[in-house]
């Protein structure tokens, strides 16, 4: 069927309204891309016609007609869809990464969905516990997208369509902050995966072969999370002070004391509050709270601080890592 | 009535008959298929598919006959494309284009394509509908040529 096709000029004289330029002008255009393609299954007709004039006015004559099939291409995309890293904490669950899978192929086409998370180049494994195929809403909720099952409900794709996908992992307990975890998704035509031009004969849509695509028919990206996490580190220190001008804990001495929390890491703590309890034989000095240098009063109210008659309580919010924040109270010695 | 209709079909009958036997217009499409081969030099061969996948170059082939007793004057070959192949170029054969569907005739680099907003750009390859080439002489007694073009499937 392999044959050399003689192409040559025309033998004959043409019109001189033609010009090499236009030619050339054509030839630097560039070509446009083009998506999918042309539907598998669909038929290419070509027929030229030739009209003359032998005396007898114009006559036209038509060239046999070529028909061509169009077989199916297999190519689909994988893309990540978070812009960045996806910060997690050690020990978090249903931890989400998106992406999108996209029929690059010109047929109808269904895709395996697989995982993978132990590829190296992090510093850990994210658990992948579930993927979910999207409502189409681009929004996950567990309620509302479907549970993925391979090989069950594996979603087909129209040419050209795109689903999200939703891969739901366990951050592992063991992880410290600043560690990347990679999960990459892989999306691959259940026709068949191989080298471009592998072909599997009478597959493809309309009848045709299904052809792999440049893309090898599967694709495959990857989503990363990164820990963020907040360590807190508390340091209680105490000042005496007495009437004799000494640091003896004689009764009737004051004594100060100053914690200091220090949150490090680059996530941050949300719902920090010190809490002291007032020592055995000593008294809380009234409205002796302070945070940052700032007076507290006792009462439970909308200030951050209160004394409930046995603690002092001071609620520091959510933290940044890097920051401290210092809290001070006085007891007397009874 | 009858013997009208008898004389237009007996005046009509030989006309087509004679067309038929005097110009001859063949139609091949060839894919250009790449093939690297163990020294890593690349073979373009071209081979006549029955199938084919978007991307796929094709190369048509029109192989033109006088094979009639008469020159065959203001000899004009027309092929409209298939919606489904992109024009790339017609090698050094200059055709005509058109790209409104064989209303209007030009070089490719003399028209243009309307906008949506009325203003108009200049075609590109992908706009062509139709390919013509036109003959400046009559093609004698036996005479024969060949044409090309080559399309991408879309």
């Amino acid at each position: 069927m392999m044959m050399i096709a003689p192409v040559g000029g025309a033998k004959h004289r043409l019109l001189p309204s033609c010009s090499i330029i236009a030619l050339l002008a054509a030839l630097a255009l560039p070509i446009l891309a083009e998506a999918a393609g042309t539907r598998a299954g669909s038929t290419i007709s070509n027929t030229a016609s030739a009209s003359f004039d032998t005396g007898g006015g114009t006559t036209t004559v038509d060239s046999n007609r070529v028909d061509l099939l169009v077989d199916e291409v297999l190519d689909v995309t994988v893309d990540s869809s978070n812009p960045a890293d996806v910060p997690t904490t050690p020990g978090a669950t249903g931890q989400v990464l998106t992406f999108s899978v996209t029929n690059n192929g010109n047929g109808v086409e269904a895709f395996g969905l697989t995982t993978i998370a132990n590829a190296g180049g992090d510093n850990y494994d994210p658990v992948v516990t579930q993927t979910y195929l999207d409502n189409g809403d681009g929004i996950f909720d567990a309620s509302a997208d479907t549970l993925y099952t391979p090989g069950a409900n594996d979603p087909s794709l129209d040419p050209d369509q795109s689903i999200t996908v939703f891969v739901l992992a366990t951050t592992p307990g063991t992880v410290v902050d600043g560690n990347r975890g990679i999960v990459s998704l892989v999306a691959a035509a259940r026709t068949g995966t191989g080298d471009p031009g592998r072909s599997f004969a009478g597959q493809g849509e309309g009848g045709g072969d299904a052809v792999v695509g440049s893309t090898g028919a599967d694709g495959t990206d990857a989503g990363a999370f990164v820990v963020s996490a907040a360590t807190v580190t508390l340091v209680k220190s105490a000042v005496v002070t007495n009437s004799l001008g000494t640091a003896d804990p004689i009764p009737g001495a004051s004594i100060t004391y100053t914690i200091v929390a220090t949150v490090a890491g680059s996530g941050s703590v949300s719902g920090l509050a010190i809490t002291d309890n007032i020592p055995a034989d000593t008294s809380y000095a009234p409205g002796s709270i302070t945070l940052g240098g700032s007076g507290l009063s006792d009462a439970a109210d909308a200030d951050a601080g209160d004394y409930n008659g046995s603690r002092i309580n001071v609620m520091l919010g959510t933290v940044a890592g890097g920051q401290t924040r210092t809290v001070t109270f006085r007891t007397q010695i009874d | 009535m009858r013997t009208v209709l008898f004389l237009l079909l007996a005046a009509l009958a030989p006309a087509q008959a004679l067309a038929a036997n005097q110009v001859t217009l063949d139609n091949h499409v060839f894919v250009e298929r790449v093939s690297t081969d163990a020294a890593g030099k690349q073979k373009i061969l071209l081979e006549e598919p029955k199938v084919v996948v978007p991307g796929d170059r094709l190369v048509f082939v029109l192989n033109y006959r006088n094979a009639g007793a008469q020159p065959a004057d203001r000899f004009v070959i027309t092929n409209p494309m298939p919606s489904a192949v992109r024009f790339a170029d017609a090698g050094d054969t200059r055709p005509l284009v058109s790209v409104d569907g064989g209303k209007q005739w030009g070089l490719l680099s003399d028209l243009s394509v309307p906008m949506t907003d009325g203003t108009r750009r200049a075609a590109q390859p992908a706009d062509v509908t139709h390919i013509r080439w036109a003959f400046r002489d009559p093609i004698p007694v036996g005479g024969t040529g060949k044409l090309m073009f080559r399309g991408v499937v879309r």
